[in-house]
């Protein structure tokens, strides 16, 4: 799986304001290679934008037809992408914790955003996922342990709460603490 | 440490902290893609009961 920088845009350092149109307010110097938003080609249907339209409403709690930085992820998520944080953070320029809580984007400005993700050709499927928990099952045997999988999730990669974990982990381990990883990857594509 | 070799049946929490490759990339990276994928479904299951916008409490979750 090789990482991939720039999925669209060529990065552009010495670029002052580009000033795209969806987001409110362009960083002042774009440290990180930014995603240029405002070239990327939407390519949905009208119903694909109509239902993106909704959930995007669902989650616009202030009422002036944004949603913040901060729920951009979540929304994405809702409309069953699996974004990493990481990049989320690198589509919304790299914002500070004060831009994740205080700027909002509008729906137009969150199409891009989402195409983006759309568009990221490291997705990850089925094989990945279990590819990846493989790589713990020490025996081989198609089970990881429970404790460890929760200790990996707890420190690795963008680490998850405990409240998370325990909500994920619920109910997928047998008696022995032990965990079978495809059938919990099926488990975790279903939804 | 050879004490995995038996099925899983023992719970050993903090031998497996010595495991975990911390510092390798790859690791880090896979771990990522993974998370990714659990924070998805889980962000999806609990949206599903009732259309509601709760997807907002679980950002104090999300924060690094």
């Amino acid at each position: 799986m090789a990482p991939k920088k720039d999925p669209k845009a060529p990065a552009k350092k010495a670029e002052p304001a580009p000033a795209p149109a969806p987001a409110p307010e362009p960083a002042a110097a774009p440290a990180a290679p930014k995603i240029d938003l405002s070239a990327v080609k939407l390519e949905f249907t009208p119903d694909q934008v109509e239902d993106y339209r909704e959930a995007f409403g669902l989650f616009d709690r202030v009422g002036d037809n944004k949603v913040a930085y901060n729920q951009i992820a979540d929304i994405m998520r809702a409309l069953g992408q699996n974004p990493t944080n990481k990049e989320v953070n690198k589509i919304l320029g790299n914002p500070t914790a004060e831009d994740m809580a205080n700027k909002r984007v509008e729906f137009e400005g969150f199409l891009p955003m989402l195409q983006t993700v759309i568009n990221n050709p490291n997705k990850a499927g089925y094989e990945d996922y279990v590819e990846g928990l493989r790589v713990f099952d020490k025996e081989g045997n198609g089970t990881v342990m429970g404790a460890e999988l929760r200790i990996v999730l707890s420190t690795l990669g963008e680490k998850m709460s405990e409240t998370e974990i325990d909500s994920l982990m619920a109910g997928q381990e047998d008696e022995n603490g032990c965990v079978n990883y495809e059938a919990f990857v099926k488990h975790i594509m279903s939804v | 440490m050879d004490c995995h070799n038996e099925e899983c049946s023992r719970p050993q929490e903090e031998e497996d902290i010595m495991d975990i490759p911390l510092d390798d990339p790859e690791a880090n990276r896979a771990a990522a893609k993974i998370q990714a994928g659990f924070r998805g479904h889980m962000t999806r299951k609990k949206l599903k009961p009732e259309d509601k916008a709760e997807g907002e409490e679980r950002q104090e979750d999300r924060g690094q």
